[in-house]
């Protein structure tokens, strides 16, 4: 009762009619964001920090505007993925399968408006088991001490590598070497000045928004100049442009499994969008078994990873919002913006501050709502945006990331700290290193360090502290099994070609 | 596999020296077990180690839309792509927004393969309109460089 009373206040406060604006405005950026592939959420939210704080709003709009931001990318990577067959944003890669069948069988506007309406049942119910299950979360959280918190961390680090099947190790090095340049600049201990070499501008270390822009938009503006898929057009949305009852039928038991399992991935760290739709698809595949036909425009495939991006974008944010610790790149880019506001969040978020979450929790059912008003009639004027060429919208992309960067600090330095930044992005990403590990370690290393040296300092200097209570043992063991999952696919891999020979 | 290579030697050195340099970071005074050196050590430490394991035992880069090898061609269009962004980082403040703006979309378009004048044209509305929002209606404060003498 007492939650229903809470989020009655949220909608008060989202409705306000500033956040209105706010979230149409950021839905529909960031439905172009997603739409245009290489622009993820990433870019799109880091881009909007710099502005939204410089515009002075208030920490819940400007929480409302990344959050819509944040889902209206998923809604728009999903269009190009449809009808270009490119997707527009690295969680929609499994809509490609069966959406561009769909639209090349003519059937594109029902493709369309049946995956807009799976995100948003995917969305929505996730937003549910948010209001539920996340202020019980932060309850319990706030029980957690220092050497809690440090496990904590430690297991969104250890499980993101554990998770990435292909490349534990160089998962493990991109987080690690964003825990390591955390430590960049005064310690706010002890004051000795680290690793600044005598620089003033990196005395107070180096500002995230730098860090991201850089490593994200940089790095995309030197891949996109090599792409070539220049000359392929996209399929005209034409015929009927909603789907009917019988179709939203067939796909409702689809829509319901994966909206469960998206917002598991979802809450869990290290997981998000792009494994939970590749998750939700197979599993759609194996279950319909021989009567689907999967890969040549399924309903159900589509249905699929739309529904469960939907539902793990959403569920992403309740260890952000309870814990305080990102499970994504995206969140991890959000809980930047907050500490801009000097808000940490964290456990106590849900007593000091009930209008920014609650807010934030009611936001995101409206946005959502607009985001399916506007997917359906607006697709038409959303897909001639994909006709822009790339020599006018690079250098578009080039200009704004420069100015996101000024706006943080108005320094020379700044700016080329973020082309080399980007450029070490650039090879990473060349080199098949992932990005948002580092990001995901950068934002989590100066409070790891902080949790690290405060548990430390209650148990003066016993490291035993670290897994002394039952909750942290707990978190220890599952960050054992993490480490231990590359190796065991290993095995298996091993082991598993023998029989097949047999 | 050289680069890769080569490229992990180059950090993992940075990683080393980095570890080195942080050896002597002490606090003059200290109320707490763990100084500010263990937690920097700790994690370059073990960035470095897993560098080494790569080096030693690199993973085969993958076949995604990223990681495509370059071709002499485009690798001339990244330097020059990464040259002109340093010349925008440069002249930001110099030359001031607009100006900057203006030049580095400028090229910046030809090198996608756009032409001149359509170019010039769209960095031309793109940095004028950009300035409008973004200092005027937005008042994210831009430097106006050479062109401070129009504000008057």
């Amino acid at each position: 009762m007492e939650t229903l009373n809470f989020l009655m206040q949220g909608f008060g406060v989202a409705m306000t009619p500033t956040n209105l604006i706010v979230a149409l405005i950021g839905t529909l950026i960031g439905t172009v964001v997603g739409l245009l592939p290489g622009l993820g959420p990433i870019n799109g939210i880091a881009l909007l920090i710099p502005v939204a704080f410089a515009l002075g709003l208030p920490p819940e709009t400007s929480l409302i505007l990344l959050a819509a931001v944040y889902l209206g990318c998923e809604y728009g990577g999903r269009i190009s993925s449809i009808l270009l067959n490119i997707p527009g944003e690295a969680a929609t890669m499994m809509t490609c399968l069966d959406g561009y069948p769909l639209a090349r069988q003519g059937m594109a506007g029902v493709a369309l408006s049946l995956s807009a309406w799976s995100s948003f049942i995917g969305a929505f119910i996730a937003t549910c088991g948010m209001v539920l299950f996340s202020p019980l979360l932060a309850k319990w959280a706030i029980a957690f001490g220092p050497a809690e918190y440090f496990a904590l961390m430690a297991l969104a680090i250890l499980s993101l590598s554990g998770m990435a099947a292909e490349k534990p190790v160089k998962t493990l090095v991109a987080a690690l070497f964003g825990l390591a340049i955390a430590s960049v600049g005064i310690d706010a201990n002890s004051g000795v000045y680290r690793f600044t070499f005598d620089n003033v501008h990196l005395a107070d270390g180096i500002d995230f928004v730098i860090l991201v822009l850089g490593l994200f938009s940089v790095s995309e503006l030197l891949l996109l100049l090599e792409q070539t898929h220049h000359g392929q057009v996209a399929v005209k949305a034409t015929g009927r442009m909603l789907f009917n009852v019988r179709e939203a039928r067939s796909v409702f038991m689809v829509n319901m499994r994966s909206s469960v399992s998206g917002f598991i991935i979802g809450v869990l760290p290290g997981a998000g969008a792009t494994l939970a739709s590749a998750l939700a698809y197979t599993t759609e595949k194996r279950l319909a078994g021989a009567d689907g036909k999967f890969g040549k425009g399924d309903l159900r495939g589509l249905a699929a990873p739309e529904t469960a991006i939907g539902a793990a974008v959403c569920g992403n944010m309740i260890p952000m919002l309870t814990l305080g610790i990102p499970g994504s790149g995206t969140t991890a880019v959000m809980i930047g913006a907050l500490t801009l506001y000097n808000i940490t969040p964290g456990p106590l978020l849900f007593q000091n501050e009930p209008n920014l979450v609650w807010g934030l929790i009611a936001s995101l059912f409206i946005a959502n709502v607009m985001l399916l008003i506007l997917n359906v009639p607006m697709v038409k004027m959303f897909t001639k945006i994909l006709d822009v060429p790339n020599w006018s919208l690079a250098p578009a992309i080039a200009i704004i990331t420069g100015i996101g960067v000024y706006a943080v600090h108005a320094t020379t330095f700044d700016l080329v700290l973020m082309v080399c930044v980007g450029i070490f992005g650039y090879i990473m990403r060349k080199l098949d290193f992932p990005l948002s590990p580092l990001l995901l370690g950068f934002i989590l290393g100066e409070l790891m360090e902080t949790s690290l040296r405060r548990a430390l300092s209650i148990s003066n200097g016993d490291v035993g502290i670290l897994w002394q209570s039952g909750i942290s043992q707990v978190i220890w063991i599952v960050c054992i099994l993490m480490v231990a999952l590359p190796f065991y696919r290993a095995w298996r891999k091993r082991r598993a070609p023998k029989p097949a020979t047999v | 596999m050289i680069f890769q290579r080569a490229f992990m030697a180059v950090w993992l050195v940075a990683g080393l020296v980095m570890l080195f340099i942080a050896r002597d970071y002490q606090a003059p005074f200290s109320y707490e077990p763990v100084g500010p050196r263990a937690y920097p050590m700790l994690m370059f430490g073990l960035m470095s180690l897993g560098l080494a394991y790569l080096i030693i035992r690199p993973t085969p880069i993958g076949d995604g839309e990223d990681q495509k090898p370059l071709d002499a061609s485009s690798l001339r269009k990244v330097v020059a792509c990464c040259v002109i962004l340093l010349g925008y980082a440069l002249t930001f403040q110099p030359l001031g927004f607009p100006l900057s703006a203006f030049l580095t979309a400028t090229l910046c378009g030809l090198l996608y393969g756009g032409r001149l004048m359509p170019c010039a044209l769209v960095s031309l509305l793109l940095s004028i309109s950009l300035y409008v929002l973004f200092d005027r209606v937005m008042e994210v404060p831009l430097p106006l460089g050479v062109l401070e003498f129009l504000e008057g």
